[in-house]
């Protein structure tokens, strides 16, 4: 693996490399991350892009795998949900201008990934109305799977990984548009309902109710196991 | 699923679940009754395990697909895009011919100021060209030439005839202007169609009793 491990170039910020399964804390908007982005923005302003991209580098490396987590439950596609996230930091970095820091950072992209997301499902569900599908997406990204991960378990064990995960990913599918946005914001994302409000517009109250229902449905569908 | 007036509801249960993962703390009336009511702590660890497992397997799912690796691959693709994105438009260079030339806005206009020069001088021509073909002195020679060498009889017959005073000019000098209009006009007002003209030879006309009368 480290023979072909890429040069690292300046300015990379080593990724993280453990899963962010700690509580995070809540963001505020005066958070680490804010106040780098506002920096990010001044120097973008007075035209050190140089400096702007090595201190954004930081950001692509704290949010890349939250990022990445959000648009792989949206897209159920690695390599789509892997271009949705560059996308998206691309886009935040192009429009850093307009960022105003009444909302933190995180908000503020996740709500770019999002509606990138979003347009790519419905790009996806306009080729499907045109085009058979190959194969199915989960199974395409169940032969990716590199050992290390699930894969190391023994053939039984993976397969009943590979049908609870199929079971969980139609469930999520099942879900209404915005109680899926709401329930992936939220429970993979570590997005407090404040928050999803500012990304989504919703209201703060709609927010707690989609996500109950969100919950609720995802219980009747799993239900066998509760 | 409809909460009990003596429990808590489960849109509560779910909230004090989200509040609890992200580390906030429950709202104290509910703490204070999942601290009290078994039957809402049983409900509240169904739905805890139930959300846990959900998240587990997806972050298992996750981890599995985008290793440390693929991340580290990720971010320097993003941070390759990045540079280009302060980057102007790259412009091709133009052959070294081209360029040397100044583009300016009389060049740029050099095509059609040529295609209207063309333009007049093929109309100059053309002008100049018809006007000599059709000049009144080709005209009778060629409309006599014509008639002489279809209708030779006809030609023997009537005296005055165009071609008699091409090949007399002694005789054209002494016809009045008149007499010489009048043989232009008859000469173009004979019919050009082959089969008519010996019919017409044979026609005597007022122009023509007029002249040899004179």
């Amino acid at each position: 693996m480290s023979d072909h491990q890429p040069a690292r170039q300046p300015g990379l910020v080593p990724a993280a490399t453990a899963p962010s399964r700690e509580r995070r804390p809540a963001p505020g908007p005066s958070s680490e991350d804010t106040r780098l982005a506002v920096e990010i923005r001044e120097l973008v302003a007075r035209g050190a892009m140089d400096e702007a991209r090595d201190r954004f580098a930081g950001l692509v490396a704290t949010h890349q795998r939250r990022a990445s987590r959000i648009a792989y439950q949206y897209l159920r596609d690695a390599a789509e949900a892997d271009e949705a996230v560059q996308d998206a930091f691309v886009k935040a970095f192009g429009h850093i201008a307009s960022y105003r820091d009444a909302w933190p950072f995180e908000v503020w992209f996740t709500r770019i990934l999002i509606n990138g997301c979003l347009d790519r499902r419905k790009a996806r569900a306009r080729r499907e109305r045109w085009f058979a599908p190959a194969d199915d997406v989960g199974t395409r990204d169940e032969a990716r799977l590199p050992f290390g991960g699930v894969a190391q378990l023994d053939p039984e064990a993976q397969l009943l990984a590979r049908e609870r995960r199929a079971r969980l990913s139609s469930a999520i599918d099942r879900l209404d548009g915005r109680q899926r946005t709401v329930f992936m914001l939220c429970h993979y994302g570590d997005c407090t309902p404040r928050e999803v409000s500012a990304m989504t517009g919703l209201n703060e109250s709609t927010v707690r109710v989609h996500l109950f229902r969100a919950a609720r449905k995802l219980r009747a569908l799993l239900g066998a196991k509760s | 699923m409809i909460g009990r007036s003596d429990h808590l509801h489960d849109d509560h249960l779910v909230e004090c679940y989200f509040a609890d993962r992200r580390g906030e703390a429950l709202d104290p009336p509910s703490a204070e009754h999942l601290a009290d009511c078994e039957a809402c702590e049983t409900r509240y660890l169904e739905l805890s395990t139930f959300l846990n497992d959900v998240r587990t397997d997806a972050d298992a799912e996750v981890d599995a697909l985008f290793t440390t690796e693929r991340l580290r691959t990720q971010q320097e693709q993003i941070l390759r895009r990045l540079e280009q994105v302060s980057r102007s438009a790259r412009v091709i260079s133009f052959p070294a011919q081209s360029a040397s030339m100044p583009m300016t806005a009389v060049a740029g206009r050099v095509a059609p100021r040529w295609l209207a020069a063309a333009a007049a001088a093929g109309l100059f021509v053309g002008v100049a060209v018809g006007g000599t073909l059709l000049a009144p002195g080709r005209v009778q020679q060629s409309g006599s030439t014509m008639r002489v060498a279809n209708t030779p009889s006809a030609a023997a017959r009537l005296a005055p005839s165009p071609a008699v005073l091409v090949n007399a000019p002694s005789v054209i000098d002494s016809i009045d202007d008149d007499a010489f209009l009048m043989q232009l006009e008859f000469a173009l007002e004979r019919p050009h169609t082959q089969e008519l003209q010996p019919f017409d030879a044979l026609t005597p006309h007022v122009r023509e009793i007029g002249v040899n009368n004179r």
